[in-house]
């Protein structure tokens, strides 16, 4: 595919211009005197009651009212997706691509309302909400170039008197599981990846965040995605699980923790009776992500993007880094360094633009987190203050240094603002750490020697390599991105290879000899 | 005058400047010394990866922490290079034999030193002081700047505030001594500080942030304020330098809140700078000008106009981030704004403000324009100042003393670690294809260089 010459990253909003904050508040102010936002049981009768989502920096404050799905809602929304794939299936390629780059025009021209909308419904703090709506788009760029790509076929080699070709076809309708700490980016990606390559969608946003999901429906309806093609499902857990078991999907698109999706996997496996094709399904898990410091690293950059890579958006990225592996020699300046840095952090509610890091996701997390920084037997443990009394969900960054191994925080994934500096002996003890980790997602570097960037670069330790930067922020087309072992399935979302998930290939060989010529 | 005429009188003090370089050559390097140095840098402009190479060795150079880790870098560097460097390769050979390896890098290291000397003028105030009355014994006036680490911790910030504490109170004691010199001490405003020292707000605390200017104005507020009543208190000159343009919403709003202050309202004596590479800073010398008119002080303010230091940051940014550059992309265009604003500068002086132009630049064109405009708007010599960077502009620094204007040269201080990142900027923007001085030192003709932007 050639995309990578004619692809271009949506621009971020310019934030440190103070007239572009003050359109960002404003469009802040407006939203609030639309909430709550009611999404329409486009997914049939809310037998299943509502699904409210909050303001994490408030729970008083209520963004969003949907449907809660129930399995019958599931059932009856694959039985419309799966109505509408002959037609949606029979486009031509440029007709869906053309469909996806209006969807994207369509979001671009409500990017201060959209990253409004998550800086409420997600608590992601602006420059990460904007960036999520960016990289919203630049899946619908990406992938609508892509799929004119994929539609031209394969070259295949060709005899005197054979005309071989290799051709690429949808498979049929998908269930569409997203997460909600990138609430319009990740579903973005998966959705229109699979309607793009002519595939039905039912699509489950996570239940903390059924606004943003429904803007992104709202944005490809619009478009001219017809109703059938792309059915929103909101709710929790109950209609996911009949999405994933039902005959009628072909493939599941799935980014969340690694317990979920090892069991998505396992019951995609089974085939139902009635069912005649293998389930395919695309798995973005977890990750335990370390940041390898050599001891030739420049600290003043080191410390700067450690901090945004582990408490960056609260931790709440599967890209985050949870663990820092830095060479002895300079472990004790580094590790005072990055407990400055963690006192010098504010956190507060994420329309503030002053917070560097804000709340998580909701009372479960803030509990789970909290039972980790409890368990914690080992200290010292270096924190900010967090914003009291305010209900706001919030957890202190927080940094344990010289834990043991066995400690819960150095073996688990936290996803939340909580990091682990260790000591080791070498950049080759760290690598060695780092793959006997169950995850591999990302990973970072910071070392000025040629030989050993060349080094870890070679190893291919984890899906995602930074060397010299922060771990997360991957951009569409420039950085594709997932991970291996329990990190998840590949194909590299934002990558050339991620449509060839959603497609089949056929190839036909056609004998062109009649009597003995070759015409 | 017209413009013909003033572009005459350019010229005219173009090559008095020129001529004032030095007699040994016509760049005015004259020792031994420095000849090698100006093979180097030659060699440098013409070979970028070779280039490459040895800033990277310079940078990471303070860490490491045995020889043999100086050897190995040196060497994987110059490998690196060494597919599309002869020069890399050779230097590569000579590194990797065993038996030299040791001698290679003691030279190494101490050719590193040694550079970083020419720019650093010492671990601190103290250290540099011999030197600095030196300068000042020479007719050079000074301002000092205090290299260190990023501040990315309120201990380190801390730290930082008491070094500029120490520095003024140092460079009040020493300068106490200096003999009067009417042309660096005195315009037709009054009296100049001899003790001048540039503060970078970045390093006061670790809460600047481009979304969120606000915070820094809070928690910089009291260690600036403090710096200021010791600036007064002493009777010294305290001047903010510029850094990215993420803080220089920060850095502009407190100063100007700071100076606003009844106690300050007859000192101490102050000043900004003006980056005239950004596309909007005449907006933002608007805004100087504006607040200058509505706050008169009784000490005057000063206006350093420089051309800017993170050009390349800059633009690496904006297009990681798909925003239009914010700075002249043009050689040209960004000459021809600094130009433009010098002349608003100097206008704005000839106009009655209580303002100090100060054009700090190491390009003679561009300091040849300010004397001549300056000159036929009729101000006095004394109404104009020059500044450079101590080891990128000594000569230019002897030359404009010998032309009889007050030069002021900028003089870092602090140890070979913090030094670092400005000793590699520096020597890039000294090779640089678009510097001033990378051209004088290949040798181009002073005509072409004087020529109009
Ligand atoms: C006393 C003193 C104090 C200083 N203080 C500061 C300060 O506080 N903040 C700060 O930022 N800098 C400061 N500087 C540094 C100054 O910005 C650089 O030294 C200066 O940019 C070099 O300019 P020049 O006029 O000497 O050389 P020239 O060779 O004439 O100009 C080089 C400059 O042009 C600009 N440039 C380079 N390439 C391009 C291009 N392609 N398109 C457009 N423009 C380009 C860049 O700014 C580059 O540095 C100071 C300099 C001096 C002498």
């Amino acid at each position: 595919m050639s995309t990578e010459n004619t692809f271009r990253n949506e621009p971020a909003l310019e934030f440190r211009r103070e007239p572009v904050r003050a359109q960002a508040l404003r469009a802040l102010a407006e939203l609030r005197t639309k909430l709550p936002l009611r999404i329409g049981a486009a997914n049939g009768a809310a037998a299943g009651g509502e699904l409210l989502s909050y303001n994490p920096a408030n729970p008083a404050e209520l963004i969003a009212v949907a449907p809660a799905g129930t399995a019958a809602d599931a059932r009856a929304a694959l039985v419309r997706a799966d109505s509408a794939f002959e037609s949606w299936s029979a486009l031509d390629a440029g007709t869906r691509a053309a469909t996806l780059q209006r969807a994207a025009g369509l979001l671009r021209e409500r990017r201060l309302e959209l990253t409004a909308l998550e800086v409420l419904e997600a608590g992601k703090p602006w420059p990460e909400a904007d960036a999520d709506v960016c990289e919203a788009i630049d899946f619908l760029e990406y992938y609508a170039l892509g799929a004119l790509a994929l539609d031209r076929g394969r070259l295949l080699p060709q005899l005197p008197g054979e005309r071989n070709t290799l051709r690429y076809y949808p498979r049929g309708p998908h269930a569409v599981i997203a997460p909600w700490n990138f609430p319009m980016a990740i579903p973005a990606g998966m959705v229109s990846a699979a309607l793009v390559t002519g595939n039905t969608v039912v699509f489950k946003p996570a239940e903390q965040t059924p606004a943003c999901g429904h803007a992104l429906v709202q944005a490809l309806h619009s478009a001219g995605v017809p109703e059938d093609a792309l059915v929103l499902l909101t709710g929790a857990d109950e209609p996911a699980r009949e999405l994933v078991a039902h005959p009628l999907v072909h493939g599941i698109a799935f980014t969340g923790s690694c317990a979920a999706g090892q069991h998505i996997i396992h019951a995609a496996a089974q085939a139902q009776p009635g069912q005649r094709h293998v389930k395919r399904v695309i798995a973005e898990m977890g990750g335990k992500n370390c940041i390898i410091v050599d001891a030739d690293a420049d600290l003043d950059d080191a410390v700067p993007a450690i901090i945004k890579s582990a408490f960056g958006f609260a931790g709440q990225k599967c890209s985050a880094a949870a663990r820092v592996l830095v060479c002895e020699q300079i472990a004790d300046a580094l590790n005072e360094r990055l407990a400055g840095a963690i006192r010098a952090l504010r956190v507060g509610p994420a329309e503030d633009f002053a917070s560097d890091l804000a709340t998580v996701i909701d009372a479960e997390a803030l509990a789970r987190i909290n039972a980790f920084l409890d368990g914690a037997e080992h200290e010292p443990r270096v924190q900010a203050d967090i914003p009291v009394g305010t209900g706001g969900h919030y957890v202190p960054p927080t940094l344990f240094v010289d834990l043991p191994p066995s400690s819960r925080i150095v073996r688990e994934e936290v996803f939340g603002p909580v990091l682990s500096c260790e000591r080791v002996a070498s950049v080759e003890a760290a690598v060695r750490i780092v793959r006997e980790g169950d995850f591999g997602l990302t990973g970072g570097l910071f070392s000025r020697s040629p030989q050993t960037i060349e080094y870890v670069s070679r190893l291919g330790i984890v899906g995602n390599l930074y060397v010299n930067r922060e771990i997360t922020g991957a951009m569409v087309g420039r950085h594709p991105f997932g991970g291996g072992r329990l990190s998840g399935t590949g194909p590299k979302a934002g990558g050339p290879d991620y449509l060839l998930t959603f497609v089949e290939a056929r190839s036909v060989s056609e004998n062109t000899v009649r009597h003995g010529l070759v015409i | 005058m017209d413009d013909a005429q003033l572009e005459d009188r350019v010229h005219e003090c173009g090559q008095r400047l020129a001529a004032g370089l030095g007699s040994a050559d016509a760049s005015g390097l004259r020792h031994p010394l420095a000849i090698g140095e100006r093979r180097m840098m030659r060699s440098l402009i013409a070979d970028p990866r070779l280039r490459a190479a040895l800033f990277r060795f310079v940078d990471v150079r303070p860490a490491c922490q045995s020889r043999t880790e100086l050897v190995r870098h040196l060497s994987e560097f110059l490998e690196e290079a060494g597919a599309g460097s002869e020069n890399a390769r050779r230097l590569a050979r000579l590194t990797s034999r065993r038996g030299l390896t040791l001698p290679t890098a003691g030279a190494a290291g101490l050719g590193v030193a040694s550079m970083a000397h020419r720019f650093i003028a010492g671990e601190d105030a103290q250290a540099a002081a011999s030197e600095l009355t030196s300068l000042w014994e020479q007719g050079r006036c000074v301002t000092l700047d205090l290299l260190g680490e990023a501040t990315l911790t309120e201990p380190e910030g801390e730290r930082y505030a008491q070094r500029c504490t120490q520095t003024l109170r140092a460079l009040g004691q020493m300068s106490a001594g200096w003999a009067p010199n009417q042309l660096l001490e005195h315009d037709g405003l009054g009296p100049l500080p001899r003790a001048n020292l540039s503060v970078k707000v970045s390093a006061l605390t670790p809460h600047l942030r481009a979304n969120a200017p606000e915070r820094a104005l809070s928690a910089a507020r009291d260690r600036l304020l403090e710096l200021l009543r010791l600036a007064r208190d002493l009777g010294a000159h305290l001047h903010v330098d510029m850094e990215s343009l993420d803080t220089r919403e920060s850095i502009t709003e407190l100063f100007l809140e700071l100076l606003a202050l009844d106690e300050f309202a007859d000192g101490p004596s102050a000043g900004i700078v003006l980056q005239a590479y950004l596309t909007d800073s005449e907006e933002q010398l608007e805004l100087l000008l504006g607040w200058l008119e509505q706050h008169p002080r009784g000490a005057p303010f000063t206006i350093r106009l420089v051309k800017g230091a993170y050009w390349d940051h800059e633009v690496v940014l904006a297009a990681q981030h798909g925003w239009r550059a914010p700075v002249f992309t043009d050689r040209r265009s960004c000459d021809r704004h600094y130009e433009h604003l010098t002349r608003r500068l100097l206008d704005a002086r000839a106009g009655g403000l209580a303002l100090r132009p100060a054009i700090a630049s190491h390009n003679l064109r561009s300091l040849a324009h300010a004397i001549a405009y300056s000159d036929a708007l009729g101000l006095a010599p004394d109404a104009l100042e020059l500044q450079v960077l101590r080891g990128l502009g000594d000569d230019t620094a002897a030359a404009i003393a010998a032309y009889g204007r007050r030069v002021r040269v900028y003089c870092p201080v602090g140890d070979l670690v913090a030094g670092m990142a400005y000793l590699v900027r520096r020597l890039l923007e000294n090779t640089s294809n678009d510097s001033f001085l990378a051209a004088q030192t290949t040798g181009a003709d002073i005509n072409l260089l004087l020529e109009r932007p």
